[in-house]
């Protein structure tokens, strides 16, 4: 049993599972979403911005602790040229719209249900948040959420926003 | 009076020299410039190349089938995603943003799908959806016999309603 771990291990970094933190320094993949308002959001049409992307799902508890904070920076950044963009990977596009609208949520959401652009960005976990600058290329993956995270979001985004 | 004379004689010599100096630093750096823009030329060239012979590599003219998207609308339309299937089987699904779908209606083409077919008989299957005047939905299809050769094959689906008047329809061109 106690060779079962690193097993694992050895066999994992062989296999080349990959994460989205592997992406970091990559140009950010491309890709074009309906919002659950029916606009079409095309991320390349974002360069030149700083552009936050966050995964999530209705199913994912973390989600709904970090969703209000994003608003908060959402609202707090978008005048310095932030672009935030939500990526929801539910079928079911109305209950990702009934959560959006519980958790006060006024930024984009863009429905990905058949995974296309969560496969794109190696999504493994829920939520993953995403930071692109604005020359399009990912320079901060975070995966999960636990309070005090969207500290290092901002710091992140001060940074890039500077830039 | 003679110190003074070897004193400016010197410093005439050595405003020469570091004049010179100056011309040659000036033409070394004009020359190094000519290299650095004659080497970014050729940087340039050969990606050019190279992505020619990608295409070339990835879908030699023999198997290629291409196939364009553009508009000739006179009502507003606005175009939200166009499908195409081949012989049943989805290579295609494009969402476009109002920036797109603006530049089709100025005039711009977009090539929506490149891939490889065998020669013979294929079925291409479009739809497109979108909003015509009064927010009204459009969702049309079109089915087009696809009778591929030895060269590469270009269709062109134009979003038109000239034809029959706020009512957009596929015209469908085949070229080669």
């Amino acid at each position: 049993m106690r060779y079962v771990l690193p097993l694992v291990l050895l066999l994992a970094s062989g296999s080349g599972w990959s994460a989205p933190s592997d992406l970091v320094g990559q140009p950010a993949a491309d890709f074009a979403l309906r919002s659950l308002s029916h606009d079409n959001i095309r991320l390349s049409e974002q360069v030149g911005e700083v552009v936050l992307l966050n995964f999530w799902a209705t199913w994912c508890g973390p989600c709904r602790q970090e969703m209000p904070l994003l608003e908060e920076i959402y609202q707090k950044y978008r005048r310095a040229g932030l672009v935030l963009l939500s990526v929801n990977i539910d079928e079911d596009a109305a209950q990702a719209a009934e959560m959006a609208r519980t958790l006060g949520v006024s930024y984009p959401v863009l429905m990905d249900s058949r995974h296309e652009v969560a496969k794109a960005y190696q999504i493994g976990v829920m939520p993953v948040t995403v930071l692109i600058d604005r020359a399009g290329t990912i320079r901060y993956v975070s995966e999960g959420f636990k309070p005090g995270y969207e500290s290092r979001y901002t710091d992140k985004l001060r940074e890039l926003l500077n830039e | 009076m003679l110190r003074t004379l070897t004193a400016v004689l010197l410093w005439l010599l050595v405003s020469a020299a570091s004049a010179q100096d100056a011309a040659r630093t000036t033409d070394e750096l004009k020359s190094l410039d000519q290299e650095v823009q004659a080497l970014k030329k050729e940087v340039l060239d050969l990606n050019r190349e190279l992505f020619v012979l990608e295409e070339e590599l990835l879908f030699p003219a023999n198997t290629q089938v291409a196939v364009f998207v553009s508009m000739d609308v006179g009502e507003f339309f606005a175009l939200d995603s166009v499908t195409l299937k081949i012989d049943n089987k989805e290579v295609a699904n494009y969402l476009y943003t109002e920036r797109e779908a603006q530049a089709l209606l100025k005039g711009a083409v977009h090539r929506v799908y490149v891939g490889n077919l065998k020669a013979g008989e294929h079925e291409l299957i479009a739809i497109f959806t979108g909003k015509g005047p009064h927010a009204r939905d459009y969702r049309r299809g079109a089915t087009v016999k696809l009778e591929k050769g030895v060269g590469a094959k270009y269709v062109e689906l134009k979003i038109s309603d000239r034809a029959v008047r706020a009512q957009p329809e596929f015209i469908v061109k085949q070229w080669e």
